[in-house]
């Protein structure tokens, strides 16, 4: 399942030096609130008290109305146009979500896929809180494949709420490889 | 939802099965959804890209198939249970624009020294088995 190929080419040892680093950072533009919740649960059809009323929240044990859990990857976006930003002209690149930063570490590699992904959580997200997404690089393992040559590199994206507490932790592993040379005849 | 459902530890066993439950992938619910999760990249909701890469048709983003593994966890749980972890979230099959997409659950461990409730997750459609992981839930 390869998705379309981007990301930085350069040695391996370029991309072992930013083992440990921290190589994203971004602040969620929006805070937790019911509207967003709210599309959020639409086209899954969830329907969950503790996800729009109060007094439900309250009676489970939490003080406001919680945003689900998986919903953290979204609440630790940026926006993808800002006050000040240059406005966009057709045949402009497509905005990429920003969370693979796998792709801004440099490696001899044309294509990808994704792996596996895991997730543990921690601190609710609770209505008013602001998420931050900080992304290190976790590691690198070598390995060839049929599809070929590459390496599984894991980030590590920590998320945590305005008072710095965890409330998060995803593991995004990705395989980025080079395929193997065809052979002519 | 159910309000009245708040499953207790003590009620669950190895084998238990979760769901069932199941969605309609139509090009206009992944666009609702790239929206609301606002993962906009175009293997989502454009076709064309979408088979240019070579998958059948536009498809679901981790996103959509993590919240609608929650949604099946909390629909089973009730109001008072924790979903801690969700786990080694692989992808085997796109699930795509047509597909019907089944989650279900099954019971694989359970833990009353800590109340920790292991389901291993999958989703199907009519191509077999499309994503599978493994969830942490804690009971009361």
């Amino acid at each position: 399942m390869s998705e379309p190929s981007w990301g930085k080419y350069g040695t391996w040892e370029e991309a072992e030096s930013y083992l440990g680093k921290v190589i994203g950072e971004d602040v969620g533009v929006d805070a937790v609130e019911l509207g967003s919740i709210r599309r959020w649960l639409e086209p899954k059809e969830f329907d969950c008290a503790l996800h729009t009323d109060r007094k439900a929240a309250n009676d489970a044990g939490y003080r406001d109305v919680l945003a689900p859990s998986t919903m953290v990857f979204s609440y630790g976006l940026p926006a993808y146009w800002s006050p000040g930003d240059d406005h966009a002209q057709i045949g402009d690149e497509p905005r990429q979500i920003p969370i693979p930063v796998i792709f801004d570490v440099p490696a001899p590699c044309t294509l990808s896929f994704a792996s596996n992904i895991d997730m543990e959580f921690f601190e609710p997200m609770i209505v008013g809180d602001t998420i931050t997404r900080t992304s290190r690089l976790a590691s690198i393992s070598h390995k060839e494949l049929r599809v070929g040559k590459g390496a599984f590199m894991t980030q590590e994206d920590t998320y945590t709420n305005q008072n710095g507490e965890k409330v998060a932790v995803v593991l995004l592993t990705i395989f980025r490889f080079v395929p193997p040379e065809r052979k002519e005849g | 939802m159910n309000m009245d459902v708040h499953r207790g530890i003590a009620s669950v066993s190895v084998g238990d099965e979760i769901g069932p439950i199941s969605i309609p992938v139509t090009l206009q619910r992944l666009v609702m959804e790239a929206g609301a999760n606002r993962d906009f990249s175009l293997i989502h909701h454009d076709r064309d890209v979408a088979r240019a890469t070579g998958a059948p048709d536009a498809y679901m983003n981790t996103f959509f198939i993590a919240g609608m593994f929650e949604r099946l966890l909390r629909e089973w749980m009730g109001l008072k249970g924790q979903l801690n972890k969700i786990q080694n979230l692989r992808m085997k099959v796109f699930n795509c624009v047509g597909d019907t997409v089944e989650f279900k659950g099954i019971v694989e461990s359970v833990d009353e020294s800590n109340n920790h409730v292991a389901v291993a997750l999958s989703s199907n459609t009519d191509n077999g088995v499309t994503v599978t992981a493994i969830a942490t839930v804690t009971l009361p």
